[in-house]
């Protein structure tokens, strides 16, 4: 830790929190040292000890379900298409859809073609209504991960490892990112799975926008102006889900 | 006889609407106190109203005068008083399909200050609120550290404490007037921002009391909640899946200021807000700050899940999809007047509002009443701090006129709030996330407010 780049301001902010009085005390009782007065105020603080138990990775096995993008920690199992076609069926279906195109408002499995949601962002049209997995989604093992972490929505970490496979298998296939031609599904599969929307990911950019802080005169002529611009409950889309 | 009078008095005026109440007491000659603390529609009209009754009339003692009110602990818990039962969170019911993902939003029309009481911070869960016992909730702590840890929220009380005001805002805050204007209020334009004072432990302390090891460029935290909801956060090296490091702010700033908090307004935070222990993760768009946290793991890079690839992402209009868009921008908005509170009468009112910023702390607020052709500062009511709100006030003569009124602010950093116009250049009309334009407020002849856009300027 001490070679850490973090660790100056750590010690800095610890240093922070202990009250001055102690801070003297712990200066005054090193004084007999020449060599310990030459250490720093945050080397005489008190060390934080006896609070919190120690742990093994091995005991958080069942914690640390948390898949990465490139399908690190993805666990050993496997399932099939038919297997999550009836998981599906019996218990995704209501919401996001028999052909995973939807129902009530939930996400959409299959989305507008990949080349359709390109071309409405382009052009400004309103192509939330039309975003799903097959359009805005980087990577199949984080799918899996969803899906095994939160869903079912009524009944979360309900399905075992392998079931998870089966349905982040069928739904890959319902949003036709996969051709079903493989039954088997797991972690190889899963990694193996390029997403169409992969590429089109880019990071944070903002500030994107530079507006100036005009006082006076600021534009000239009368502006449009809007009100009640949207007649009933249109909705900006999936904002919660 | 008078005995009964008094008593009748006083049923009746407990069951009156609020602004026949607030205009009996000033009356009453408790114009100066009363209306210092009432709302600015209400209190315009009661002064007018004192204003005008100024005759010959003899005033009547209040009813309240003459009785016994309550004892200690009649109401052990404190509420509200039932003259401020409109004042409550609300949701907008055909914005999701279900209420246990969803949001509600805060009355900001009603508050007066920076902080937001507990009981009306804007409520948002990916899976609902769930009640975790304290006595048996654990933290754990662990990947790129040297020695494990699980923390207690005993252990995390023990530990060095800190405190802070900081802002939580969703990202989706105002996101439904990305196309047009759609909400009438400011509660719904807005109202996905709340501010508490919070305590906990400082991540630091954390980080130095597991050894975190120097490899680690990201740390990613998880809630014990339905939707096990998590957030990647950057550290200082961060880059993201396609070994592009994230912005300069993003890897050293953010994690700064990141505690683990326990307290909320002074109190145990709120099951609404994660008790017993949620994430604060300041100036970041509130998703990051996991809720009912139970697990903090030390990487070398972001998960890229759910929340980071489907969810809080934005198309932009060149077809591709911004990710890691972590920090709120500043903001800012006029709470009074405002769709929801009206003006009355024409002379004096104090224009008043909230700004904030997700880089630091507010350097000055702009207020137009012309639709923005001219600009004046107003006055930032002390205390200013980092990631947290910012409440400033503008001193008004209405002519009774109509006029359009904004509010511009500027952060530390120099950077200047929006125009939507601009906003909509930068990101195109399928961006969801981030709408941190200028607001405008229409104040008609009649004293009416309402939401308009001026998409042109």
């Amino acid at each position: 830790m001490s070679n850490s780049p973090l660790s100056k301001s750590i010690k800095t902010l610890l240093t922070g929190l202990i009250p001055a009085v102690a801070l003297a005390s712990a200066v005054s009782c090193a004084g007999t040292s020449g060599e310990q007065d030459k250490k720093s105020e945050s080397e005489d603080t008190p060390k934080i000890t006896g609070v919190g138990t120690p742990i093994k990775e091995s005991q958080l096995a069942k914690w640390d379900i948390s898949v990465f993008f490139d399908g690190d920690n993805l666990p050993p199992g496997k399932g099939t298409l038919t297997e999550g076609e009836e998981i599906y069926q019996a218990q995704c279906a209501m919401c996001h859809g028999e052909f995973g195109e939807s129902v009530r408002g939930y996400p959409k499995m299959l989305g507008g073609s990949m080349e359709e949601y390109i071309e409405t962002a382009k052009h400004n049209e309103n192509n939330v209504a039309i975003r799903g997995i097959n359009n805005h989604w980087g990577h199949a093992p984080t799918l899996w991960d969803y899906i095994h972490r939160a869903m079912p929505f009524f009944a979360p970490q309900s399905l075992t490892v392998d079931q998870a496979y089966s349905v982040t298998g069928y739904v890959l296939y319902l949003a036709e990112v996969t051709d079903g031609s493989v039954e088997e599904i797991d972690a190889d599969f899963i990694k193996s799975v390029k997403m169409p929307a992969a590429d089109l990911y880019y990071t944070d950019t903002r500030p994107d926008v530079h507006n100036k802080r005009c006082m006076k005169d600021c534009y000239s002529g009368e502006p449009e102006i809007v009100a009640k611009q949207i007649k009933g409950n249109v909705s900006v889309g999936d904002v919660d889900k | 006889m008078k005995k009964e009078t008094s008593s009748e008095e006083v049923t009746a005026a407990n069951e009156a609407p609020a602004s026949t109440t607030r205009r009996r007491f000033l009356g009453s000659g408790l114009a100066a106190s009363a209306g210092a603390v009432v709302a600015g529609s209400s209190a315009a009209t009661a002064l007018a109203t004192a204003a005008e009754s100024a005759g010959d009339e003899v005033l009547e003692i209040p009813a309240s005068n003459k009785i016994l009110g309550r004892g200690v602990v009649t109401v052990p818990y404190g509420l509200p008083s039932k003259f401020e039962a409109d004042v409550v969170r609300r949701n907008v019911e055909w914005l999701t399909p279900d209420r246990a993902a969803s949001i509600s939003f805060t009355p900001l029309q009603d508050l007066h200050g920076i902080i937001t009481p507990g009981g009306l911070h804007f409520e948002r869960y990916h899976a609902g609120a769930v009640d975790i016992d304290p006595a048996t909730h654990k933290l754990a702590i662990h990947g790129l550290v040297e020695k494990p840890l699980l923390l207690t929220v005993e252990d995390l009380r023990r530990l060095p404490s800190h405190t802070a005001i900081h802002f939580l805002e969703c990202p989706a805050n105002g996101a439904m007037e990305w196309r047009g204007v759609q909400m009438d209020s400011v509660q719904f334009t807005h109202g996905m921002i709340s501010c508490s004072e919070w305590t906990g432990v400082k991540l630091s302390t954390i980080m130095e009391m597991v050894g975190v090891k120097p490899e680690s460029t990201w740390f990613y935290a998880e809630g014990a909640d339905g939707s096990a909801l998590q957030r990647s956060i950057p550290l200082p090296g961060a880059k993201d899946q396609f070994g592009k490091p994230l912005p300069e702010f993003d890897q050293n700033e953010i994690h700064k200021d990141v505690m683990i908090a326990y307290a909320q307004n002074g109190e145990a935070l709120r099951p609404e807000n994660g008790y017993p222990i949620r994430l604060i993760v300041p100036g970041c768009e509130a998703n990051m700050s996991i809720k009912y946290l139970r697990r903090i793991k030390f990487t070398t890079k972001p998960l890229v899940t759910y929340q980071e690839t489907r969810h809080y992402t934005d198309t932009t209009d060149d077809g591709r999809i911004r990710q890691f868009t972590l920090v709120n921008e500043a903001n800012s908005v006029v709470t009074f007047p405002c769709p929801d509170k009206h003006l009355t009468t024409p002379g004096y009112y104090e224009i008043r509002g909230l700004a904030w910023t997700g880089r630091g702390k507010v350097a000055h607020v702009d207020v137009s009443t012309d639709g923005g052709k001219n600009w004046k500062e107003a006055k930032l009511v002390q205390p200013v701090m980092n990631k947290c709100l910012t409440k400033f006030t503008f001193d008004w003569d209405w002519d009774g006129k109509e006029h359009i009124i904004m509010s511009r602010v500027t952060d530390e950093t120099g950077y200047v709030q929006p125009t939507l116009k601009q906003l909509r250049e930068a990101r195109g009309l399928n961006s969801l996330y981030h709408k941190n334009s200028i607001q405008a407020w229409r104040v008609l002849a009649t004293g009416e407010v309402e939401n308009v856009q001026l998409p042109t300027v």
